[in-house]
């Protein structure tokens, strides 16, 4: 037999809509699980948990690399008389006022950090992701006769202050990140997280 | 062939009758009905496995922190008093015992528990662990009367001795309790889940159930 | 210009590229199904939802299982405890196993009793059957994945029956485990099988199945033609177009299924220890045997079977004959299109005996789906024979009595009175 017209042509098309938007609307629901599982599992945030680092044998312009979530992470202990450069050197970053948010909040200042003369930086050039060399001292480099201090990338040559503040003219666009990090005690660093305050 | 139908339900449910047969060892097992909401009876149970099972049975496919959140536990709570070894909150919940030293001081290796209570039920566990009884033959000076010959010593046997019996019930119940939480911790919110699940279907099926009939009526 | 004319012009410039107004009338607006189908004709939908399903979570259980003896057991518990969902996503999969095969017995059943392997569907036919025997091959590598207690014992009872093959079966045992015993090499040509060739093979039978199907065109409970009678335009007078009468009563049955389903899965997710065995929460252990191993329920009765066989026959051993009717049980419901000499295709026209074997099957069946999921008796073992013999006779003696007994005549068309 051929399809006939409706005896009820509004209840028809009234019931077709409802069933038809209810199944769209249970296929969505069924999405859920399987979008949620592609998040990171609990394995996964457990091999990314806040990492504690003790600072004590830190001595000053040292610097060590933390290994969080996978990447490395620069603690470096900044001396006092390198400090002086940081303020000095402000006409050839970048981005000196740190207006792009690569800092959490509590880091926007003139120390990129929670404490004096400590800096925590990821150590991932915001370019191309190599990472980046340190090199303290404040002299005259292959790459720079007029070198203030600070982390230079030998991939692509970008620059960066002592506290991670990209200079202008070369690749990379941003300052380095500063990942959450606070102080549990004088000398315990936790980095990955705020913190409770 | 409404006949046929009829023998087809009547044979299934003959095959459904048949499951379900469990015995306790010697015994029939005791009546144990898990509560796992009674978030207090859980806590009381994790504190009991950690001071008196966690030294030599590990929760190793369960996480410290999985179990702080559902048991309703502060994580800092959590880490100061019930994580003995300097695990991170995050990881899982192994033991230090290995099978090597195991075998020598103990002569067998006292397996994980964080399904035992899928493999055997929770009532097995809560009828074990209330009938141990003196028995000089063994090494321990004890024997079970669910699991006959068993290695494992009675660990609660002070406390069973000191409490009443309805407290010590209390006691293997909350820790029951716990181990029938730990071996299947997403049963809640699966049954959340799934009353919402079964409320939507119910309104898609009234719903699609009226659509065939309205399509049904060209047919007649 | 109006978004009705957009439309219609993207639909003309794909279909001037590809066939979809062509595919969509052929296998849905104008594909029709016979007016007096009723409920035994949902489960063929039912079945492909199903087998979508299966396919998703398993993909999705892939991205988190690992494949060796020494990770798989553990993998599973990440999967039901770190992965967010990942229970869900298990219990759905193990639970659809369940499901695939109550509905294709059911499936398989309706074309048993109402004839529907016959002229001209024995292709249909056959095609459905190797798709119930590769589902049977995809059940049981995937019952081994999890690699508890009865993973193992399943894969090591299920290849060693292979070993009973005279001459070479030890060999070829040896050969498909790749191991001298059950082990992780094992394990990881299993998991090939179930996640790739195995999904890949049923995937195209079933491709065939349907395209079969649509050019025939489905029988329904009375075995009538409804071909033979057309309006002036050709369109069957006692059939209905698939779109949208089937599909409304597709997605109605749906709902049910999802219904029972979903309290399963949420609320009984082992099914009693019959979707996922409680003994299999325990790591495999190649060195002690559970007290009682049973296989899935779905193959019960075939392993009851197994099990009566405990005599030599013919120089055979007992062991090999028990595998050889094991698998003579599975393989001989691909013989049904040739077995069945009836005039007449549904039960419901067949005579007396018909009648008789079809009610003596389905007894069969159950009582040995029953006796295989016991620890077997002296008593059980008996009746265990006598229901084989049962089931065997259904298939064997059809040629006999289709070819004499009496049927009734089968009406012209569709509410005719017989």
């Amino acid at each position: 037999m051929q399809p006939k017209s409706p005896p009820n042509p509004g209840r028809r098309k009234f019931l077709t809509y409802t069933t038809s938007y209810l199944g769209i609307i249970g296929a969505f629901f069924t999405a859920i699980p399987f979008v949620s599982a592609f998040k990171p599992s609990a394995k996964a945030e457990a091999a990314g948990a806040p990492v504690k680092v003790d600072l004590s044998k830190l001595l000053p312009g040292e610097m060590m690399t933390v290994e969080w979530r996978g990447r490395p992470v620069f603690v470096v202990n900044i001396p006092k008389e390198n400090t002086n450069f940081i303020t000095k050197n402000l006409e050839r970053l970048a981005d000196p006022n740190m207006e792009d948010p690569s800092q959490p909040d509590y880091a926007k200042n003139d120390i990129r950090s929670r404490k004096e003369g400590i800096a925590v930086l990821t150590g991932v050039c915001t370019h191309l992701g190599c990472a980046p060399k340190y090199y303290p001292d404040a002299k005259p480099e292959d790459f720079d006769s007029n070198w203030q201090g600070g982390f230079f990338c030998p991939c692509h040559g970008s620059k960066f202050d002592l506290v991670g503040r990209v200079y202008a003219n070369v690749p990379a666009p941003t300052n380095l990140v500063v990942p959450p990090h606070f102080f549990e005690k004088d000398n315990l660093l936790v980095i990955g997280s705020d913190g409770v305050s | 062939m409404k006949s046929l139908f009829y023998l087809i339900v009547i044979s299934s449910s003959f095959l459904i009758f048949s499951a379900g047969e469990y015995r306790c060892g010697s015994m029939e097992c005791d009546n144990f009905k898990a509560d796992v909401s009674d978030k207090a009876s859980l806590q009381r149970g994790l504190s009991t496995y950690m001071n008196y099972c966690y030294g030599c049975h590990s929760l190793k496919y369960s996480r410290y922190k999985r179990v702080a959140e559902d048991l309703l536990i502060p994580l800092e709570m959590y880490e100061n008093n019930l994580i003995y070894d300097g695990s991170k909150i995050g990881d899982l919940m192994e033991i230090s015992l290995t099978k090597e030293d195991a075998i020598d001081w103990l002569g067998a290796y006292p397996p994980d528990l964080t399904l035992e209570a899928r493999l055997r039920r929770p009532d097995w566990i809560y009828t074990y662990l209330r009938n141990y009884y003196p028995d000089s033959s063994r090494p321990y000076g004890v024997n079970n009367r669910v699991y006959q010959n068993v290695n494992m010593p009675h660990v609660l046997e002070d406390m069973q001795n000191t409490l009443s019996e309805s407290q010590y019930d209390q006691v293997i119940y909350d820790l029951t309790n716990f181990m029938t939480y730990v071996a299947d911790p997403s049963a809640e919110q699966r049954k959340r889940i799934g009353t919402y699940v079964l409320l939507f279907l119910i309104i898609f099926t009234a719903f699609a159930y009226m659509t065939y009939r309205e399509f049904k009526k060209d047919l007649k | 210009m109006s978004e009705n004319t957009i439309g219609k012009k993207s639909l003309e410039w794909v279909d001037s590229r590809f066939p979809v107004v062509d595919l969509f009338e052929r296998h849905l607006s104008k594909y029709y199904s016979p007016s007096n189908i009723n409920i035994w004709y949902l489960f063929g939908f039912l079945l492909l939802i199903v087998l979508v399903m299966q396919i998703l979570t398993g993909l999705w259980l892939m991205m988190n299982y690992t494949n060796t003896a020494e990770g798989a057991f553990s993998s599973i518990e990440y999967i039901m405890r770190d992965v967010d969902y990942g229970w869900l996503i298990r219990y759905m999969h193990a639970g659809g196993a369940s499901a695939f095969f109550a509905l294709i017995y059911l499936h398989m059943f309706r074309g048993m009793m109402y004839g529907s392997y016959q002229k001209p569907r024995e292709l249909i036919w056959v095609g459905g059957w190797f798709v119930y025997v590769l589902l049977c091959a995809e059940g049981f590598t995937g019952y081994v994945l999890p690699w508890g207690q009865m993973s193992f014992w399943a894969a090591q009872v299920i290849i060693s029956l292979v070993g009973s093959i005279p001459y070479f079966g030890e060999d070829l045992a040896i050969w498909i485990r790749g191991d001298y015993i059950v082990s992780g090499i094992t394990l990881s040509r299993l998991f090939a099988f179930h996640v790739v060739l195995l999904p890949i093979l049923i995937i195209a039978v079933v491709f065939f199945h349907i395209l079969a199907l649509h050019e025939i065109g489905s029988n329904n409970p009375d075995g009538i033609d409804v071909k033979k009678h057309t309006d002036q335009d050709g369109v069957p007078l006692d059939a209905k177009p698939f779109f949208p009468y089937d599909i409304t009563h597709d997605f109605y049955a749906l709902g049910v299924f999802l219904i029972i389903f979903c309290s399963v899965i949420f609320f009984f997710p082992e099914g009693g220890g019959y979707i996922i065995e409680y003994v299999n929460y325990e790591p495999a252990n190649p060195l002690s045997t559970p007290a009682h191993i049973v296989p899935s329920w779905y193959y019960t009765p075939f392993y009851a079977m197994l099990r009566a066989i405990d005599f030599p026959l013919f120089g055979l051993t007992a062991k090999f004959l028990g595998f050889v009717v094991m698998a003579a049980g599975i393989a001989i419901f691909a013989a049904l299109p040739w077995l069945d000499r009836s005039p007449v295709k549904s039960i419901k026209y067949k005579g007396i005996y018909s009648k008789a074997f079809l009610a003596g099957f389905v007894i069969s069946f159950f009582v040995l789906a029953y006796l295989g999921s016991v620890p077997p008796t002296e008593t059980k073992n008996m009746l265990a024979k006598v229901f084989t013999f049962i089931y065997f006779a259904y298939f064997l003696l059809m040629p006999i009595y289709t070819k004499f007994e009496k049927c009734k005549p089968v009406p012209e068309r569709v509410g005719d009175p017989a």
